[in-house]
């Protein structure tokens, strides 16, 4: 049933693929193969992307499977059962209201095994900061898609470094305005403007 | 060096921006000038002044056109595009023509939910942004296929516009009568900017505006990550309705020919976000059917190719030579120009992030190279790669790109 899973979840066929996840889940041992299985799914579906033969609409697809499926399953699970390779805290920054781009993220990157917590859109300086010092986060994920966003994050990172919490951290900018020039500038670590990409630089900046 | 009469000055920069869309090299690369927040930063003024006081907003407007001279006249933001209005009063002309931009000042009357602007929602500084959202069901796809205009009126707007929630209230009355005000008052602005944009040798180009079928669905109806799994759940019934929307699109966008457009703008959202295949069963065919209509009845599209459009570059060779322009954001243009090459006229080259980010000497550079390749043989348009540079852009990075298109962009 794994192997069916994974290659129904990969190819898109979501009825299918609910609805095989839903009797696994019901077997002995079968929330954690359902949980690994979908894991493998979603990294293929990256993979994929990365590859140019999926688009942002199939991350889209693969994301709302993921979700559904996560729903009946992350109930069942054990403490134990999930293991996390890192926490992040990730928010659009302050004066875009956009959130699209790092949803998208947010479920691939769960989906990877990364504990994220979502501040939000429009995210104040100061609130990445206290997030910071509430969540002890491995990793900050900055988003933007307007090109005011550039600056925001500038000013985001100078903030968290007058905190003096940028020394712990790593930060890793993405959406629409962001490239290497744009993470010189704004002092982060890693950039991606797609998906995909963040979360394979995200798990690179983990290890 | 002569002075030039403003009037030769614009004629001039018209037919340099009309050139390279006929294909053409003309005396110089036509440039658009580098728009967006930073026109009130210069003008000392705040984004919230700049969109909802009309003088203020001249004032920054023509002060950086002064100073940073372009073909077309650069500009702070219009507004925010909201087909939904556009398409509700299609039998309107004079008012669906008028209002497919919400400006600030139209959204204090209509209380546009999706529509965020400075000095309102948003901080005094902050730029004014689109939001979306899901104001239509799944099982409602029957009645936007069977009167796309209709459904627009009865059901979007109310649900889209706060104060035209019930379409027969004295809300909604008043609302409509404001907005007549508030129309008069930003021509007489438009007048009178115009005015003074002419005695500063400014064309003045009127642009249309058009939309791809499946884009208004995912943009003001659906939401694009609803639309992207309606596309896998309902595909027939999508498919219906980006026909159904075809006719009433296309008829939107050939009205503005009756107010003097040249040609029309097409800013495209999914384009990016689709295979191959979703694109050229869902996407393209009723938007190049648009583009030969509009060509057919002699107006010339400019389409905005958000993203990137390398996956389906090839399906523009579909169009006549000649068709319009193809403006892309992340898209290589030089990449684009080996294919497109004699066929289309190409815009966009340089990115924002840079100009954000970069120095004067490495733009200098930059543009240069970037004008080496993509001068021989014409039909090149110089322009950002999205029209909106943050009030944070250094000066000195916008002057240096202004400069470099004197000194490189000369045939």
């Amino acid at each position: 049933m794994r192997k069916e899973l994974l290659k129904n979840f990969v190819d898109m066929n979501e009825v299918e693929a609910v609805s095989i996840a839903k009797a696994l889940v019901e077997t002995d041992g079968g929330p954690v193969a359902v949980l690994e299985t979908c894991k493998e799914a979603m990294e293929e579906v990256g993979r994929l992307f990365e590859a140019g033969e999926y688009f942002l609409s199939e991350l889209i697809a693969a994301g709302d499977i993921f979700n559904q499926i996560m729903a009946f399953t992350l109930p069942k699970l054990q403490q134990g059962d999930v293991s996390s390779i890192g926490t992040m805290v990730l928010g659009t920054v302050q004066g875009d209201v956009h959130n699209i781009g790092k949803d998208i993220f947010k479920v691939m990157a769960e989906a990877s095994g990364i504990h994220v917590i979502d501040i939000g859109i429009d995210v104040p300086h100061e609130k990445f900061v206290e997030a910071i010092k509430e969540h002890q986060p491995d990793i900050v994920g900055m988003c933007c898609l307007i090109t005011l966003g550039v600056d925001s994050m500038k000013q985001t990172v100078e903030v968290i470094k007058e905190a003096g919490l940028r020394d712990g951290i790593k930060i890793i900018i993405g959406g629409g305005r962001v490239s290497e020039a744009v993470m010189e500038h704004v002092g982060a670590d890693a950039w991606a403007d797609d998906a995909a990409r963040g979360v394979r630089l995200s798990k690179e900046l983990l290890a | 060096m002569t002075v030039k009469d403003p009037q030769s000055l614009a004629e001039e920069r018209e037919a340099r921006f009309f050139g390279a869309m006929e294909l053409k090299a003309t005396d110089r690369v036509p440039f658009t000038g580098l728009g967006g927040d930073i026109v009130a930063a210069y003008g000392g003024i705040s984004n919230a002044e700049y969109t909802f006081d009309y003088d203020l907003q001249r004032q920054a407007t023509v002060k950086y056109l002064r100073d940073f001279p372009s073909d077309l006249p650069a500009s702070g933001g219009a507004g925010i595009g909201n087909i939904f209005l556009s398409l509700a009063f299609l039998d309107f002309p004079d008012l669906s023509t008028s209002i497919a931009f919400t400006t600030g000042p139209y959204n204090d009357v209509l209380g546009v939910k999706f529509c965020r602007f400075p000095g309102r929602e948003l901080p005094d500084n902050s730029s004014m942004q689109y939001l979306g959202g899901a104001y239509m069901e799944p099982k409602e796809y029957d009645e936007l296929i069977a009167d796309p205009v209709k459904f627009s009126y009865e059901k979007i707007v109310p649900r889209t516009s706060t104060n035209l929630e019930n379409l027969s209230s004295p809300t909604a009355l008043a609302t409509m009568a404001r907005l007549g005000i508030e129309m008069a008052k930003h021509r007489a602005s438009s007048r009178a900017l115009g005015k003074e944009l002419a005695a500063l040798g400014y064309p003045s180009v009127v642009r249309g505006l058009g939309w791809a079928p499946l884009d208004y669905i995912g943009d003001q109806l659906r939401d694009i990550p609803n639309l992207v799994l309606d596309l896998r759940r309902h595909p027939d019934k999508v498919k219906a309705a980006v026909e159904a929307l075809m006719e009433p699109l296309l008829k939107m966008s050939l009205m503005y020919k009756d107010v003097g457009a040249k040609y029309i703008f097409i800013p495209l959202h999914l384009n990016e976000y689709l295979s191959p295949k979703l694109y050229n069963e869902f996407f393209w065919p009723t938007l190049k059917e648009i583009i030969l209509k509009l060509f057919e009845a002699g107006l010339k599209s400019q389409v905005f190719f958000e993203g990137w459009q390398d996956p389906h570059l090839e399906t523009i060779l579909e169009l006549p030579a000649g068709w319009g322009v193809a403006y892309f954001e992340k898209t290589d243009v030089r990449k684009a120009k080996k294919l497109l090459q004699g066929h289309t006229c190409i815009m966009g080259g340089i990115d924002v992030s840079d100009i954000i980010s970069s120095t004067p000497a490495k733009l200098d550079q930059y543009v240069k190279e970037l004008f080496a390749e993509m001068m021989p043989g014409g039909g090149f348009i110089f322009s950002p790669n999205i029209g909106y540079l943050p009030r944070e852009t250094p000066i000195e990075n916008v002057r240096a790109v202004y400069e470099a298109v004197e000194k490189y962009g000369k045939y």
